[in-house]
């Protein structure tokens, strides 16, 4: 019976896609982020070290380990990174520290910052950027979410101002801005940004008529929010929370009283740390969580993506998901994940054990 | 916890944690249970090892609860990532070798384009928007907006004392502003549904490796769209993708897009980019043969996919697809060798019943205006009007059909390699069989069809195969036994085949149905449904149980299910309406309310049942229940009114398709129904001829004749049955018939060519050239003879002329009515008075004259005769006048006499006179000077004297 289904186990496992640990790494300092360097095969690593100075290494992936290329060291911790807003020519670095300054680094000569501003008062959670990569239509832009309650939208041709600023009025009391995601970047004209906080708030702000176009509450701090893709008409939205579940919202019809559909499902027996959308395919997408595991989702979308409600206004009407694989890789927190734009399947995590690990989720094309 | 302590442990009632007996951690106990949740705490206290640790009992609770639920939580456990141990030696070396080679790769870029790069920096940068206007930050009283929100959510879990704070008035007002807010904020919700993208992208400065990325890219969001539905944005995206770097790929995807939004033109032109990028594309290959289909260019498409079936001769769908297309073609091949003109198709188009009826009153029409002299003219337009409505039946038929074979078929062919498109495939077999049994599957359960491909043990399949048989012959507690040990079988050995096991418990779901046996069939139901989410036969079985069991919220439900799954199933429609009457009744108007959640079915189930959507809808609730009789009388008739047109809609399907056979049967249980219905016999009796039984056909033509003595489509497809049985005699008979009703009938005329020189040849083999000398004669016989007494005959009776309808003939005959009409209306020019003055003269037809002469004013009687005042006409006039109109109206005589002077020639005829026909002008002179009125003897003697008497 043991051997049947052991067979059976097997059987099922060879359809579905497996993790494999390709590469680990030890490293000797608190890892924040990673990032892959597009259109190539380096990875960058982002966190502080003891002694609380920034440090930012660059690896490049070579015959089944990882080769330091470079290390560079900064006077403050360094929280995050994208390339969001970068050319494919220039890829250049833009990084949000604990001292809530947001810095554009050239790799090649990271000496000295291409942009540098001190943006917020405290930590800088979460930074994203949109209009480079060829990804999302428009100017190329960041947009920073920080402890000070306030996400501001940067343009790297504007020195010292934010070209767009939400904040809590004066007297408010102002709550922590875990995380940030740029989306609805179809056309020159449309974008949006999504805002999560520590109070369970999510807000979706329009920046073509700056207003606040939607908002929620969740109950639990969000950890983490992602479009599941920047460029294309707002589609599907993730937002993970700290007590393990994570929420997909249908971004495509909103309601005008219920606002947007969604489907939550419980995963992890901790905090979801991160979510991360396979950029070859927008329905499929990973968590991380706060036991050291992953989970590879993926979402069905429903017969019909919409109805008419009593009163005839169209409402979103939300799909399902389903787990496509879990994996423990550690027994601390994965904090940071990132999908490879160039290689499909390849994937770079890190967490709180001082690791980085480069994984490979096989048969995602069969999914 | 040590092992030791184990013993003593087993002598407690219960487990620690959940309280559950400790008898229940044991195979025995496990394998019984079917209580997902009870299971899952108790691995949950077998994991934790708190009462010891059982790994091979740990592991068989797992299975169960796989068995059971298979998406169940508990199953996720914490696995370590895969390692090399887990895959074979090849896919471990294919993981390791294609990452090896992206890196090398991706080592390589990086080392060659840093001179290019500092170039195309600036470049970039000048296409890019303007900076976002500082200005536009987010204003200051949209920040209070947004403070308002927060403030009045962080009001909203209010402690009691706030309450004492309270005050109306001002919350009020701020419900007022928020009102405005709000319509603001629904104003801006109205923006336009489609959002503009960009169709091109600029692509300056680019160098091809990023072009490769971002075309990549936009396909790949092409695809997403595609998979979510949404057809046009991916129509877009791809194009995108095309702008930046025309790919076969992406001309492929975008073609089958524009398939699925059936833009046929679009869909050929981008299948064609790709096969001239690649000729032997087999995917391109097969979407434009599906292209072509729909455009009835069958041929080409019929070479398309024999160049599939070259290449991949085991493709399933291009073999199914070329046997459909061929079928079509056989259909249309014989108008193609008489006719270049898509005319024919027209009269072999099943229609529905209305268009039909519609044609029959026509045709009436023109039955009786026929007879009519004076409405045949009228009739002519009324018939071209029905050809037209005709014409745009069929294209509204024509685009119907179109619709069909954009099954979801492409979807997984999209992906090229994914495994859908295998299970698609067994899908399509699936309903394939059940199409051709064409029984409703409450009747016959699934899974005879099933058996080759099944992943049963040979024992349980077996054991199936008999269930089946049982079932079909009634024997539905013996079937029942069957189902049960195959059932037990196959949970017996333990193996992973949810779906066979799911057909397995459907199929008995269908006996217990059979049987009236409610719970039991429901009980089934929902273990195949829990072995299968969202299958269709189990939620429909369910829901008929449920429906008797007069449990009719949770029927609703499942009906709703089953049509989230296929849209089409009429049985299901018809439930939903009659039980939401019911619910209304029993609930009131907030019926809704009470009803259990209606599960949300997924894209994947829906598409994955659609394949079948034309041949499940077949599935009736033909198992009546026994509840409610009177309402079920009601209800049985409106279900044969319903199953009539269903039947007789898959009947029509089948033509198209080319399965006459199949046709036939539908039909023939059409008749069963209502044997009233005049189409479906001349819808059986074109089948019939499709399949060369002509004696059948002629019959189902007889039986229409014989309620509808004029039904066109009747006579025609009899003619073409005499045709099959040689009688050429009776076939040129039924076609001239049918010419006789409606003239315009091209095909019909061609038809009646082909079958009088078959008749002709047939004969002609005893004796040659006379028969085709007499042939003539006839001709001439028939021009010579009178027409009009002749047609009139004809057309009253009902009897064939046997002309060929000679162009003479209908000209001669026309040139009769026109002067017949010409009688009682006035000429207007000299042209129509000339002409009619010559057919008078040809036929010395002097009444005709005089009611000419009659009708017409004497004072514009110069202008019509103009110059062509001959003797003859003068010496008719003179005659008419005489005998005719001096009797009714000496004035209109003297007037014409008087004007006719006038006329030119007057005295070049005067002339020409012989002295007989100088005396009857003399004649007709004296008798008017008898019955002077209107005019003075002196106005005579005058005029006397012009005629030079």
């Amino acid at each position: 019976m043991a051997a049947a289904a052991g067979a059976g186990g097997a059987g099922a496992g060879a359809d579905r896609p497996q993790v494999v640990s390709h590469v680990q790494q030890a490293l000797s300092y608190t890892l924040f982020d990673c990032k892959w360097v597009p259109r190539s095969a380096r990875l960058l690593c982002l966190g502080s070290a003891a002694r609380g100075t920034g440090v930012l290494q660059l690896y490049e992936l070579r015959a089944g380990r990882l080769a330091l290329l470079r290390e560079i060291e900064k006077a403050k911790p360094i929280k995050c990174g994208t390339f969001g807003a970068a050319s494919l020519q220039q890829r250049y670095l833009a990084t949000g520290d604990f001292a809530g300054s947001l810095n554009v680094w050239n790799l090649e000569a990271p000496e000295i910052p291409v942009y540098s501003v001190k943006g917020h008062k405290e930590i800088i959670n979460s930074i994203d950027g949109v209009g480079g990569l060829g990804i999302g239509e428009g100017a190329p832009e960041i947009v920073t979410g920080s402890r000070d309650g306030t996400v501001k939208v940067w343009d790297p041709r504007q020195k010292d101002t934010p070209v767009a600023n939400m904040e809590p009025v004066q007297g408010e009391s102002k709550r922590d801005c875990w995380t940030v995601a740029f989306g609805n970047a179809y056309n020159q004209e449309e974008r949006v940004v999504c805002a999560g906080y520590d109070n369970g708030d999510i807000k979706l702000f329009d920046l073509k008529t700056m207003s606040l176009r939607w908002e929620t509450n969740i109950k639990n701090g969000v950890c983490s929010v992602e479009f599941d893709r920047k460029d294309v008409n707002m589609n599907k939205l993730v937002a993970t929370s700290l007590e393990g579940k994570f929420h997909v919202f249908d971004m495509r019809t909103q309601h005008p009283t219920k606002g947007f559909a969604s489907v939550s499902e419980k995963a992890h027996k901790s905090t979801i740390w991160q979510v991360r959308h396979l950029p070859q395919n927008r329905d499929i997408f990973m968590t991380s969580g706060g036991a050291g595991s992953l989970h590879l989702w993926k979402y069905e979308y429903p017969a019909q993506r919409s109805k008419k409600d009593s009163e005839g206004a169209e409402m979103g009407v939300a799909g399902s998901v389903s787990l496509l694989q879990n994996v423990t890789l550690s027994t601390q927190p994965i904090s940071s994940l990132d999908w490879s734009p160039d290689k499909k399947g390849l994937c770079v995590c890190g967490a709180f054990d001082q690791t980085v690990r480069v994984l490979i989720v096989t048969k995602l094309n069969k999914v | 916890m040590g092992d030791e302590s184990v013993p003593y442990l087993l002598d407690q009632g219960t487990t620690k944690t959940y309280q559950i007996p400790i008898g229940h951690l044991d195979y025995k106990f496990i394998e019984k249970c079917t209580d997902v949740k009870h299971l899952e705490k108790i691995l949950r206290v077998l994991r934790s090892g708190e009462e010891g640790c059982y790994p091979d009992l740990t592991l068989f609770c797992e299975k169960r609860i796989e068995h059971l639920d298979p998406g169940s939580r508990a199953l996720r456990k914490d696995r370590p990532a895969a390692t090399a141990s887990d895959f074979t030696a090849e896919e471990w070396e294919t993981i390791n070798g294609e990452l090896m080679s992206w890196v090398t790769e991706m080592h390589e870029d990086d080392h060659k384009p840093q001179v290019l790069r500092t170039d195309m920096l600036l470049e970039g940068q000048d296409n890019l928007p303007p900076v976002r206007c500082s200005s536009s930050c987010l204003p200051a009283n949209q920040n209070e907006k947004l403070q308002n929100k927060q403030r009045s959510k962080k009001n909203i879990p209010r402690d009691y004392s706030e309450w004492d704070k309270f005050d109306v008035e001002k919350e009020c007002s701020k419900i007022d502003e928020e009102g405005e807010e709000n319509n603001s904020k629904s104003r801006f919700f109205n923006r336009p549904s489609l959002p503009l993208i960009e169709k091109k992208i600029d692509t300056t400065g680019m160098t091809k490796k990023e072009k490769i990325f971002i075309a990549t890219r936009e396909k790949e969001k092409g695809n997403e769209a595609f998979a979510s539905g949404d057809y046009v944005e991916a129509v877009t995206y791809y194009t995108r993708s095309i702008s930046v770097l025309p790919t076969a790929a992406a001309y492929n995807n975008k073609a089958q897009a524009e398939i699925k939004l059936q833009d046929w033109d679009s869909a050929l032109q981008d299948c064609e980019k790709v096969l001239d990028m690649e000729p032997g594309n087999v995917k391109a290959l097969m979407r434009r043969a599906t292209v072509n289909n729909q455009l009835k260019n069958y041929e080409t498409a019929i070479e398309d996919l024999n160049k599939v079936l070259c290449i991949e001769p085991e493709n399933a769908i291009a073999k199914k697809n070329l046997l459909e297309t061929e079928k079509k073609l056989k259909g249309l091949k014989p108008v193609s060798k008489t006719e270049g003109k898509g005319r024919r198709i027209l009269i072999e188009e099943i229609e529905d019943s209305e268009s039909s009826e519609e044609r029959g009153e026509n045709a009436e029409e023109c039955g009786r205006s026929s007879g009519d002299k004076g409405r045949r003219q009228a009739a002519g337009p009324a018939a071209m009007g029905s050809a037209q409505r005709k014409a745009q039946g069929a294209k509204a038929e024509g685009k119907e059909r179109r619709r069909d074979p954009a099954d979801p078929k492409g979807t997984a062919e999209e992906g090229g390699q994914r495994p859908e498109q295998q299970g698609e495939g067994e899908a399509d077999g699936y309903s394939d069989g059940e199409g051709a049994r064409g029984s409703p599957a409450a009747r016959q359960p699934p899974g005879a069809h099933g058996d080759a491909a099944t992943s049963l043990p040979p024992a349980a399949a077996e054991l199936k195969r008999e269930g089946n048989e049982l079932f079909k012959g009634g024997q539905f507690a013996e079937a029942v036994l069957r189902y049960s040990e195959a059932i037990e079988h196959v949970v017996g050995l333990g193996e992973q085949i949810p779906d066979d096991l799911s057909i397995l418990y459907s199929n008995r779901a269908a006996c217990y149905l059979k049987e009236g046996n409610c719970s039991d069939c429901i009980q089934d139901c929902n273990r195949a449904l829990e072995l299968q989410a969202f299958s269709l036969k189990p939620l429909l079985r369910r829901a008929m149980a449920y429906e008797s069991m007069e449990r009719y919220r949770q029927a609703y439900v499942d009906y709703k299910t089953v049509l989230q799954i296929d849209s089409s199933i009429q049985a299901a429609n018809d439930s939903v309406n009659r039980i939401t009457k019911t619910l209304i009744d029993q609930d009131g108007s907030s019926w809704r309310e009470k009803l259990p959640p209606i599960p949300v079915v997924p894209v994947a189930a829906q598409l994955h049942r659609w394949d079948g959507g034309c041949f499940t809808s077949e599935v009736k609730p033909s198992s009546t229940t026994d509840t409610n009789r009177e309402e079920q009388l009601q209800m049985n008739r409106e279900k044969a009114e319903e199953e009539f047109k269903t039947l007789k809609n898959e009947g029509n399907e089948f033509v198209k398709n080319g399965k006459y056979e199949e046709a036939v049967k539908k039909y023939s249980e059409c008749m069963k129904l209502n044997d009233k219905e005049c189409t479906i016999y001349t819808n059986r009796a074109l089948c019939y001829l499709k399949l060369y039984k002509y004696e059948e056909a002629k019959q189902d033509c007889d039986h229409v004749l014989q309620i509808e003595d004029s039904n066109i489509k009747a006579f025609y497809r009899r003619a073409l049955a005499y045709k099959g049985l040689q009688n050429y005699q009776a076939s040129v008979d039924d076609l001239n018939k049918v010419l006789l009703i409606d003239p315009n009938v091209l095909e019909a005329k061609n038809e009646l060519e082909q079958v009088t020189q078959l008749l002709h040849l047939g004969s002609s083999t005893v004796t040659g050239s006379l028969q085709k000398q007499r042939k003539k004669i006839i001709i001439q016989e028939v021009t010579e003879s009178d027409e009009q007494e002749e047609r009139q005959l004809a057309t009253s009776e009902d009897v064939v002329t046997d002309d060929d309808t000679s162009k003479e003939a209908v000209q001669k005959s026309t040139l009769l009515k026109t002067s017949e009409k010409l009688t009682i209306s006035e000429p207007s020019n000299a042209y129509d008075f000339g002409q009619v003055i010559n057919v008078v003269n040809a036929n010395k037809d002097k009444v005709a004259c005089a009611d000419l002469l009659t009708i017409t004013d004497p004072k514009k009687l110069p202008v019509l005769l103009s110059n062509k005042l001959e003797v003859e006409t003068f010496v008719i006039f003179i005659q008419s006048l005489e005998h005719y109109v001096l009797g009714k109206d000496p004035g209109l005589v003297y007037q014409h006499l008087f004007y006719l002077s006038k006329a030119e020639r007057f005295k070049v005829v005067l002339g020409l006179l012989s002295k007989n026909e100088k005396e009857q002008v003399q004649q007709l002179f004296d008798l008017l000077a008898e019955n002077q009125n209107q005019y003075s003897s002196e106005d005579l003697e005058s005029l006397k004297k012009v005629y030079e008497l």
